[in-house]
This record gives C-alpha cells, sequence and structure tokens, in this order.
C-alpha cells in the first residue's frame, strides 16, 4: 500500500522534475502517467495494492475538483459575457467529437481488423458500404 | 473558526456526500452530478459567510492535492487493457487522434466566433480531458482553470446525456467503437455511463479517457510551442 502510493509519488514528482527542465506545456502529471505506464512494462509484477490505491482515487476523481470548480466564484463577469458562446461551442465540439471518434473507428475496425464482432455481443456492422 | 483548514474540508466533503447520496438515490442519472449541485452550494456558502476563495482555496488543497496521484495512477488501466491496445492500435489511434483534434478545433474554433480572447480559448481547447488534465492544460496555456474545470464538468454531463441517442443515430453498434468515443468526448463522467450501458464499452471508455488525457495534453503542449 505504502509502495504503491511511494510509487505514485515518485512518478509525479518525476514527471514534474522533467516539466520543469524542458520547458514542456505536457503537465507533469501526465509526465508522470507515461513514467508509470514505462515502470510497469519494465518492472512487470501483479500489483494488487496499486490497482487499489489507483482505483480509489479515481473512484472518488470527483471529489477533488469541486475546490477548483468553486473557483468560478471569481468568473462571474467572464461567465456573464460569453456563458451562451462556452455552452455553444462545449456542446457543439462534444457532439462532433463524439461522431467523429465512433465513425473512424468503426470505419478501422472492419478495415484493419478483420476479426470482428466477437466480445461485444453486438451484431456484426454489415461491411458492405 | 471559519477560517480553519478543518471547516472547510469537512463543509466540502458534507456538502459533496449529501448530493452524492441523492445522486445515487436517481440511479447516477448524469444531471444529478453530485459536482453539478455542490459547487453553487459551497459557493453559496463562501458568499453567505464572506469568504474569499483564496482561504477557501487553501483550506481544501488536500483534496486538490489527490488530483495529481489520480492521474499519475490513469497509467493502471491503461496497461492493464495493453492486450486490446495491441489488438485494436489502429482504430484506437485513429480514431483518438481524428478526436482530439476535432475536439480542439471544433472548440476553440467556434468559441472564438463569439469574440472570446485568448483566455477563454485556452479554457476550452483541452474540454475533452480528463477534469485535473484540463485544468492544468488550460493554466499552462495562460487560461482559467476554474472555467476549464466547469467547461469539462458541462461537456461530461451533456456528454453521458446524450451519446446514446446520438450513437444510435449514427447507427454505431459496436460497443467498442461507442464506449472509446464516449471516453474520449466526456471523459470520466461519460465512462460511468457507458459502465451502466455495457462493461465493454465502459473499459474502452476509461481507457479513451486516459488516452486523450496524453493525446491532448501532448497536441496542445506543441501548439502552445507555436503561439
Amino acid at each position: 500500500m505504502l509502495h504503491s502510493i511511494f510509487l505514485l509519488l515518485a512518478c509525479q514528482l518525476a514527471g514534474e522534475a522533467v516539466h520543469r527542465l524542458t520547458g514542456l506545456a505536457l503537465p507533469g502529471t501526465v509526465i508522470g502517467m507515461i513514467l508509470l505506464v514505462g515502470w510497469l512494462a519494465a518492472f512487470r509484477a501483479e500489483r494488487p495494492a496499486l490497482v487499489a490505491v489507483t482505483g480509489w482515487l479515481t473512484a472518488h476523481l470527483a471529489i477533488m475538483f469541486v475546490p477548483a470548480c468553486v473557483g468560478l466564484i471569481d468568473e462571474g463577469a467572464l461567465m456573464a459575457r460569453y456563458g451562451i458562446g462556452l455552452i455553444v461551442a462545449t456542446a457543439a465540439s462534444m457532439a462532433l467529437t463524439l461522431a467523429v471518434t465512433a465513425l473512424v473507428f468503426r470505419w478501422a475496425l472492419v478495415r484493419f481488423v478483420p476479426e470482428d464482432g466477437t466480445e461485444t455481443g453486438a451484431k456484426p456492422e454489415s461491411i458492405a458500404a | 473558526m471559519l477560517a480553519a483548514p478543518l471547516f472547510w474540508l469537512t463543509v466540502t466533503l458534507g456538502v459533496f456526500e449529501l448530493f452524492d447520496t441523492a445522486s445515487k438515490r436517481s440511479g447516477r442519472h448524469p444531471l444529478c452530478h453530485p459536482v453539478l449541485w455542490s459547487t453553487p452550494a459551497l459557493i453559496g456558502l463562501l458568499l453567505v459567510t464572506g469568504t474569499p476563495y483564496a482561504a477557501y482555496k487553501a483550506a481544501t488543497m488536500p483534496l486538490s492535492f489527490l488530483l495529481g496521484p489520480a492521474v499519475v495512477g490513469l497509467a493502471v488501466p491503461i496497461w492493464a487493457e495493453r492486450a486490446r491496445i495491441r489488438r485494436l492500435a489502429a482504430p484506437i489511434a485513429l480514431a483518438l487522434g481524428a478526436g482530439a483534434v476535432t475536439s480542439i478545433v471544433s472548440a476553440v474554433g467556434i468559441l472564438s466566433l463569439f469574440g472570446a480572447p485568448r483566455e477563454i480559448l485556452a479554457s476550452i481547447a483541452p474540454r475533452a480531458t480528463t477534469n485535473p488534465v484540463a485544468m492544468s492544460v488550460a493554466g499552462q496555456l495562460g487560461g482559467i482553470p476554474a472555467l476549464a474545470a466547469v467547461i469539462v464538468m458541462f461537456a461530461g454531463v451533456s456528454g453521458a446525456m446524450t451519446a446514446t441517442p446520438m450513437l444510435n443515430a449514427l447507427g454505431i453498434r459496436d460497443y467498442r467503437a461507442r464506449g472509446f468515443a464516449v471516453g474520449v468526448t466526456a471523459h470520466g463522467i461519460g465512462a460511468a455511463r457507458a459502465f451502466q450501458v455495457n462493461a465493454t464499452a465502459g473499459a474502452l471508455a476509461s481507457l479513451g479517457m486516459a488516452l486523450n488525457a496524453v493525446v491532448t495534453a501532448s497536441l496542445l503542449s506543441i501548439v502552445a510551442l507555436l503561439v
């Protein structure tokens, strides 16, 4: 348990260091995530404690960003001015991204992954198109 | 007493717990997401008590701190799904690239039509990533982390609510394509919804969320170098 927490913090710290030293705009936490994937690949082991700790963190992610959302308290003027634009842009971007991602995924599935439709329980897609 | 860190930390947990219970009762309906209701409730409490946000932010630091290790921990589902990633490498890579670019370009493009300044555009650019990543990327680009957090919440809730009818209308039946698309566009809130529908869709949605955090953050850090 303690080792898992150490591993997460160590990867974050290393990611933060890479972020500062290289001046990459990629956040230290994301670099830390990549480093942890590398660590898991390099030192293969069953890690039930790490799975438990990260599972707990992911399950409680929502409350962790409540303090940030409350920061909206100081952005009233911006929201009044650009609120409509933000809603329109976010909703349109969400719908477009959903459609593009799903359509490209399905096209590539049919095109590049021949043995298809086994694990979904869904009917196989028609390849007529 | 209102100035002590313990007070606002306790109140935040209590308020969240209250709305989380309500959310459970609703069968986890996206509109009952606890963040959606805790945020205005806590803003109200800060206004009533005349507490400045800086004091609240300092008091709730222990919660915000956990975001870092939580993002690093997204490595675990990526690693656990490596066999599936290898098998579905082409669909995952192509859909992820297309989705991430579509998300950034459409959000920034449409918002700029409203004459929004750069700090607002920077806040919406990472809107498809999971919240902690969106906040730090927005901060890096000169945006407003709080605004990014709220945009991401809105994208997640609206995505979780409309994904099923939209994907049906598009005729996407494969649960891998459906789940992945929901995770890429609506992060954790979308993934939670996908898990309710189908386990495969949920796994692919979590994967889409984790991978998109890396891809969108990388794309935007390249953009940051250029502008």
